[in-house]
């Protein structure tokens, strides 16, 4: 996700799948978007059979995508920014970009300091690197020109300061004061310092340590570089085959600039679809459930002098260009919906009472703060970690360190039940007497017992309807909520210490429905959206939020989507148009695909007839098109902002990444990430071979392997452990299997847990088809029958042949089909932007036969026997 | 009809057709088996049994009593098309739907003994299962082994063709269900019609062994379901040359009368001696 | 599928280890990449004739012990009626024709009890007489057996009373309807079950379509004549009847032996190909051996009896066995059907 915000301004994908019917060329890429959104995939199927466009999958596997593609590359697990950052050398080395865009659309030919030093000068780190600390000073990656600030923001304890919400703006730097050689020939723009950086990603280096062929290689980067220009344009689509990875803003990141190199973004059949896990996870993202984030992607106060209070706040985060500029605004409308009447000018509308980040509150780092003893308790709602969690072993051990648990579920999960069932229970290595969690496991409502909205990957909020009551007492989550903080807050009352004073201020002010006492879902989403207080009046876009204290929203992006009395957009059901105006809405302010005015020239018409999406009505004097524009209405192409202008007027007319304080599309990201301006190839936390541009840089230097007993690493490479192991899911089944291993329908799909081998691999280890195998990597052993087929091959890298082998991750010890857990295989491991782990190449062995008669071995590969104590 | 979204066909509001059909299409399947859920969870069918096969994806194996979508998966070493895959070592990985063939002369239905097995008005075959009593002469009738007595429960089931949801102008599940339309629902003339015309343009594509499987030109005088497959249609177990079994009852009451006449002959020859 | 939806049928393989093992070797002699899971593509028996993980196309018949039973009972009680009708008709020794009428009657009972027993919801019987459908073996089969049990009882209790001493003008010319009806629907009892299983899409079935109304009759012949033998009526009528079903069982079994179609493999391979072998050594060459040997003393008579009526009843079961293997071989039906 910051691989997508700090490119373009938002984080999140910038088209909806329906758009894929005007590209010419679909490139899938770390996703099996057939097999996970199937419904998504429509629109590709469409693209491909009505309208010609031609479709590409890489993948390591040939998955049920690459059944339907035009073409299907195999290429490595983890290597991917070695592909395609091949891709982008070879737009760079022939000139392939489409240069007009580039230049007037991106920061290309922004100036970079002398002081900046990249990767190949320093053999694989970029200048700024404290080897103590393990992270980067950032402050030479910024501008030429621009003021570096002497205060460049707080720093958490173990040194991550990025994350989700990242705008783009790191304290209160202006970026607008860059410095361009619009001819692209200055040795330190970006584009210049960008061709040396990509130099070595040859289609040599690609075929020897990707897998891929010259030819295939060629052929893709023909195909995908020939879809560009002003007639055509390509899309990609991403999902977490990126993502999991311990480089995985990067790979996105390499996407993102050939996206721009090529003139695709913003414009119809063009932009980077990135595929939102189930339903809802965009929203869980824009409201989120993360602890780095603010509702809209507002930064979480950091401990320190940044967030003093509300102004230092505002300053630390209010850019003087762009459209961040208004955050102030969004900030204090957050705080008065949040607090309501006891958010007021003079006590900063409450900022104080939001908690501050002291460090390091990711799942993986919670939790292992829970194995060692440092936690109380713990809610989890809608998550099953003793299945789905990195190291799912070591998470089991950690649930039983807690005094008590909460699980709020449909059905008792394994994360409930691990107390008495799982396998280390089973096997005796854990006695159910010893673990003194107590657990609560509270039923929960399934999605039609409950009203809202479900957010998609394409930004679209869609309102659900209650089609029946929860049985018995199972109860949606809104209202778990908000009767257990109705019932906190009577205890808080009778405690008059200053902890309190947020907590009591808190307005919650829904109206109860039914026998149930629900809180009313229409309400929320309103306060959502926003109102002006005095009056109650809902507002119809972010445009009326006020810094004053008199407006209140609940999400800035959300608003609009109820903007008056019993006009619910988001159950609006009627298309009007090819892009789905009128069913559903989509933030921001209902824009289908954003950056759209990149979609015209520098002055304002279509840059074809074809791709014309959004264009400047100079009759009418606004912009205007098949999309509503990503753009200030009114703001003509030529415009040219005054000096000291500020805000969206302080960007001129022909700059369409309006987040952005200099309203340019960032090749180069100056701030906002914690590992690098521009992508370079890492190799993943356990690798076949060293890596081959980096020899003394292995793997990403600031992501964090949290390496300890239990949860160790292999060498890379590493004779135990000779292949290479990549987790994935199937269509039949739900994440960790809570909602498909309880349902007949779909465990007799897929009823038994399965590794996918090569022919190849069968026959050295002669592994009969179907026979019990052993997987087992340094944390952990699983077994699963063995399918062996030609979809899996093993690929040639460096001088060796490396075999891969897949595994899905779905079941678990409850349900009506169970089986190991892949995620025992994995380690708890942080990228370092958004503390995602790597799931998606490690390195295995495998063994013929069933768990239970390989203890022997097993026990060698484990010298602490899998992950015993934490 | 299309929408304003997409070119995809859209399904009127409230649909009725003359004579049922399904055309299912391999090259646009992606192998969701969103039609056997669907279906299932529609005409409230009970699971058939969790066994893992190793054969690709599919642990259904084979319609019946209590599947009614089956989802097939080849993986064979031929090229889809001019698809690129690997030059060497050419590949496909094919996905079809098969569901009950809805045949236009049924063998099921002329076999069955209580008249449980009707045509509907629609055109399709129907087991009301009120009436049947379970014979299972349906069963070995049929010849492509759709239809099967379900146990415990001691009845014949298959596909209904959703009549339920089409008496009420809705379309069957699987086809509400499949998110690419490689199940399209519609007139039986026209999805005829449409699946020469796809087979003829997968063949323009470089789609050399497309073809329409409806078998016309044999007793079961071609089927309400048909399919668009590439290759031989035994990969996908169907049979090549199906018929109805009535065919041959004319010959086999014919040796039933001729013994009888010879029987009856020579037992009045024994008591004459 | 589940394991329990036919209990008795063979569970389903699994990919064939050999072609597992070929491709291996393949791998290994050549190096290359061998593609085609588990299909070696050179070894394929016939050009074009792939299948699908060698799943059968054709689901097996449902039926169970009661169905080949049913047939058994069958063909003796309807070959019987003929026999008491012919009998009497040619003046026959009245004791036998009084046995002859019993067989129907008590087979008019037993086999509805059976058939009931086998249909998935026995309480349903009744529906077999909801339609009267030509076209279908069974629902002819249905009417057959009915109007036999009627004219069986209608003979048997004619008769009896008969016997018993009862004058009524109307009952001779009743007997004789209820003998002539039971007669009729007797051949037709004992053989439509030929045609209901010759006319499925069962390939062994179907292909023997003409060989098995046949058959079953010859078979009712000598059962009919033998249980009438085994109660006692050792006449020249019983010893001609006998004789023949024999021979005529025994050039039908030459002919199973002699024509080795392949589809017809389950004749000859596996649990059915041996009994029916079996099965028709004991109707056929060994009847009649003993028959033409032994045939003069009663012993040999009752032995020759007692063959042919377990070889009868063996037959039946192989058939049924046979088309539950036929179902289970789809390479056969590609076979037949590609070659036509």
């Amino acid at each position: 996700m910051p691989g997508l915000g700090t490119t373009y301004g938002r984080g999140g994908a910038t088209t909806a799948p329906s758009d894929l019917l005007n590209s010419d060329v679909i490139l899938i890429m770390g996703s099996n978007m057939a097999e996970n959104h199937p419904v998504g995939f429509q629109w590709v199927m469409e693209a491909k059979e009505k309208k010609g466009a031609h479709l590409i999958h890489v993948d390591p596997r040939f998955s049920r995508t690459s059944a339907v593609a035009n073409t299907w590359v195999p290429l490595r697990a983890g290597s991917d920014i070695l592909f395609l950052g091949g891709m982008i050398n070879h737009i760079l080395q022939n000139e392939l970009d489409f240069r007009e865009y580039v230049i007037h659309y991106t920061n290309a030919s922004v100036i970079i300091p002398e002081s900046f030093k990249d990767t190949e000068e320093l053999g694989g780190i970029f200048s700024g690197w404290d080897p103590e600390k393990k992270q980067y000073d950032t402050r030479s990656w910024l501008y030429q020109g621009v003021q570096i600030p002497s205060d460049s923001g707080d720093q958490n304890p173990n040194g991550q300061s990025g994350g989700h919400s990242q705008h783009g703006v790191d304290s209160s730097t202006d970026l607008s004061t860059y410095e361009q050689d619009l001819t692209l020939q200055h040795p330190r723009c970006v584009y210049q310092i960008m061709k040396r950086h990509f130099a070595r990603y040859t289609p040599e280096i690609v075929e020897r340590y990707c897998g891929v062929s010259k030819e295939a290689f060629l052929n893709v980067a023909n195909l995908y570089c020939g879809a560009s220009g002003p007639e055509k344009t390509a899309a990609m689509c991403y999902a977490l085959g990126w993502t999991q990875h311990s480089s995985g803003v990067q790979i996105i990141r390499c996407a993102a600039i050939l996206q721009l190199l090529l003139g695709n973004m913003g414009r119809p059949g063009g932009g980077i679809l990135a595929l939102r896990g189930h339903a809802s996870i965009q929203g869980s993202t824009d409201i989120p459930t993360l602890f780095d984030s603010l509702p809209g992607y507002l930064s979480m106060p950091k401990f320190g002098p940044s967030s003093k209070d509300l102004a230092s706040f505002i300053k630390a985060n209010k850019p003087r260009t762009g459209f961040w500029n208004n955050i102030d605004k969004y900030i204090v409308s957050l705080l008065k919906a949040y607090y309501g009447d006891a958010a007021t000018k003079e006590n900063d509308f409450g900022f104080n009472w939001l908690p501050r980040i002291t460090g390091d509150h990711s799942h993986q780092a919670y939790w292992l703060d829970m194995l060692d003893g440092k936690m109380d308790g713990l809610f989890v709602i809608g998550q099953n970690p003793a299945v789905a969690g990195p190291n799912s072993g070591m998470e089991r051990r950690g649930l039983g360190k807690l005094k008590w648990l909460v699980v709020r579920e449909m059905v008792e999960t394994e994360t409930a039940s691990f107390w008495y069932e799982s396998p280390e229970v089973q096997r005796g290595d854990l006695r159910t007497e010893d673990i003194e969690t107590e657990v609560f496991l509270m039923p929960g409502a399934g999605h039609v017992e409950k009203e809202g909205t479900f957010t998609n990957t394409q930004r679209l909020l869609q309102w659900r309807e209650k089609a029946v009551d929860p049985p018995g007492d199972a109860r949606s989550e809104n209202w778990f909520i908000y009767h257990l903080w109705r019932r906190i807050v009577e205890k808080a009352k009778l405690d008059p210490s200053p902890r309190n004073q947020g907590l009591l201020a808190l307005t919650m002010n829904y109206t109860l429905e039914g026998d149930h006492r629900e809180p009313s879902s229409p309400e929320i989403l309103q306060e959502i959206n926003g109102w002006t207080v005095a009056d109650h009046k809902l507002l119809s876009g972010f445009g009326e939020l006020k810094a004053d204290g008199s407006t209140l929203c609940g999400a800035w992006i959300y608003s609009g989507v109820f903007p008056s009395a019993g006009r619910n957009r988001a159950n609006e059901r009627e298309p009007k148009d090819e892009y789905g105006h009128g069913w559903g809405w989509a933030w921001p302010a209902d824009r289908r695909v954003i950056y759209n005015r990149a979609s015209a020239r520098p002055d304002g018409s279509p840059w074809s007839e074809r791709k014309k999406l959004v264009w400047w009505d100079e009759a009418a004097k606004k912009w205007t098109g098949k999309d509503v524009p990503d753009f200030t209405a009114t703001k003509p192409p030529n415009y040219v902002p005054p000096p000291g202008a500020e805000g969206d007027a302080a960007l001129a007319g022909d700059k369409p990444y309006i987040l952005h304080a200099d309203g340019f599309g960032w090749l180069w990201v100056p701030v906002g990430l914690n590992d690098g301006p521009l992508p370079t190839h890492y190799e993943p936390l356990e690798s076949p071979v060293s890596n081959p541009l980096y020899p003394q840089r292995q793997a990403n230097p600031v992501g964090l392997n949290r390496a300890r007993p239990g949860n160790e690493y292999a060498t890379s490479p590493d004779a135990r452990f000779p292949y290479v192991l990549t987790t994935y899911r199937l269509t039949e089944h739900h994440t960790a299997g809570g909602m498909s291993r309880t349902l007949s329908h779909l465990a007799e799909l897929q009823p038994e847990i399965f590794c996918e081998i090569s022919m190849e691999l069968a026959n050295e280890l002669k592994i009969e088809h179907g026979a019990w195998v052993t997987l087992v990597t340094a944390r952990g052993a699983i077994e699963a029958h063995a399918l062996s087929t030609s979809r899996i091959r093993p690929l040639k890298i460096g001088d060796r042949r490396v075999h891969q082998i897949g595994v899905p991750f779905h079941w678990g010890y409850n349900g009506l089909v169970k089986g190991d857990m892949a995620n025992d295989l994995i380690a708890i491991s942080e990228e370092p932007n958004v503390h995602i782990m790597e799931t998606k190449g490690l390195l295995c062995n495998l063994l013929v036969g069933r768990r239970a008669n390989n203890v022997a071995k097993l026990k060698e590969y484990h010298s602490i026997a899998e992950g015993k104590t934490a | 009809m299309t929408s304003p979204l997409t070119n995809s066909v859209v399904y009127p509001a409230t649909y009725h057709v003359t004579k049922a059909a399904f055309l299912t299409d391999a090259t646009i399947c992606i192998g969701c088996k969103a039609c056997e859920v669907a279906c299932k969870e529609w005409n409230e069918v009970p699971d058939d049994g969790m066994i893992w096969s190793g054969f690709s994806y599919d642990n259904t194996q084979a319609l019946g009593a209590s599947t009614w979508r089956h989802v097939m998966f080849l993986e064979q070493p031929a090229a889809a098309g001019p698809q690129q895959v690997d030059m060497e070592n050419p590949f496909r990985w094919i996905f079809l739907s098969d569901v009950c063939k809805h045949c236009g002369n049924a063998g099921c239905l002329e076999a069955c003994p209580t008249g449980a097995i009707v045509r509907t008005d629609v055109g399709s075959v129907l087991v009301q299962s009120d009436v049947c009593n379970g014979c299972g002469y349906c069963v070995v009738s049929c010849p492509f082994g759709v239809v099967d007595k379900r146990h415990p429960d001691g009845r014949a089931f298959k596909c209904t063709f959703c009549y339920d949801r089409q008496s009420a102008g809705m379309i069957p599940a699987c086809a509400k269900a499949c998110p690419t339309q490689s199940i399209r629902f519609g007139e039986l003339e026209e999805l005829r019609e449409a699946g020469v015309a796809r087979v003829a343009e997968l063949q323009s594509r470089g789609y050399a062994d497309a073809r329409v499987y409806d078998p016309q030109e044999t007793s079961v005088g071609g089927t309400h379901a048909m399919f668009v497959i590439l290759g031989q249609p035994e990969a996908y177990n169907l049979p090549p040359a199906p018929e109805v079994p009535t065919i041959y009852l004319k010959s086999a009451w014919m040796s039933a009368l001729i013994s009888a006449l010879v029987l009856a002959a020579i037992v009045c020859a024994a008591f004459l001696f | 599928m589940a394991a329990t939806d036919n209990p008795g049928a063979p569970s389903r393989p699994k990919a064939s280890e050999e072609r597992l093992d070929a491709i291996r070797n393949e791998a290994s002699a050549t190096g290359k990449v061998v593609t085609g899971a588990g299909r070696a593509h050179a070894n394929a028996p016939i050009p074009g004739a792939e299948d699908y993980y060698n799943l059968p196309v054709l689901k097996p018949p449902t039926w169970t012990w009661e169905v080949p039973l049913y047939f058994f009972v069958g063909g003796i009680a309807g070959v019987s009626a003929v026999i008491a009708f012919v009998g009497h008709l040619f003046h026959a020794e009245p004791r036998m024709v009084r046995v002859a009428l019993w067989i129907p009657f008590v087979g008019a009972g037993l086999c509805p009890a059976l058939l009931i027993s086998d249909l998935g919801r026995p309480l349903r019987f009744l529906n077999m007489l909801r339609v009267f459908k030509w076209r279908s073996a069974m629902s002819m089969g249905s009417w057959i057996l009915s109007g036999f049990g009627g004219f069986a009882f209608l003979a048997l209790a004619t008769n009896e009373l008969i016997l018993y001493g009862i004058q009524s003008p109307f009952l001779p010319p009743l007997r004789w309807l209820g003998e002539f009806g039971g007669a009729l629907t007797g051949l037709l009892l004992a053989s439509y079950t030929g045609v209901l299983i010759g006319a499925t899409a069962i390939p062994v079935w179907h292909e023997n379509r003409r060989l098995l109304p046949a058959h079953f009759l010859t078979s009712g012949l000598g059962g009919s004549s033998a249980i009438l033998e085994l109660f006692g009526f050792l006449v020249p009528a019983t010893q001609i009847l006998g004789f023949a079903a024999a021979s005529v069982e025994t050039v039908m079994g030459a002919l199973l032996e002699v024509r080795k179609r392949p589809i017809d493999a389950p004749l000859h391979h596996g649990r059915s190909g041996w009994t029916l072998r079996i099965g028709g050594v004991l109707e056929g060459p060994t009847a009649l051996w003993v028959r033409v040997f032994w045939g003069s003393l009663p012993t040999g008579r009752f032995a020759a009896a007692i063959c042919f009526l377990l070889g009868a009843l063996l037959s039946r079961y192989g058939w049924i066995w046979a088309g539950r293997a036929s179902a289970h071989d789809p390479q056969a039906l590609f076979q037949l059907q590609r070659k036509k």
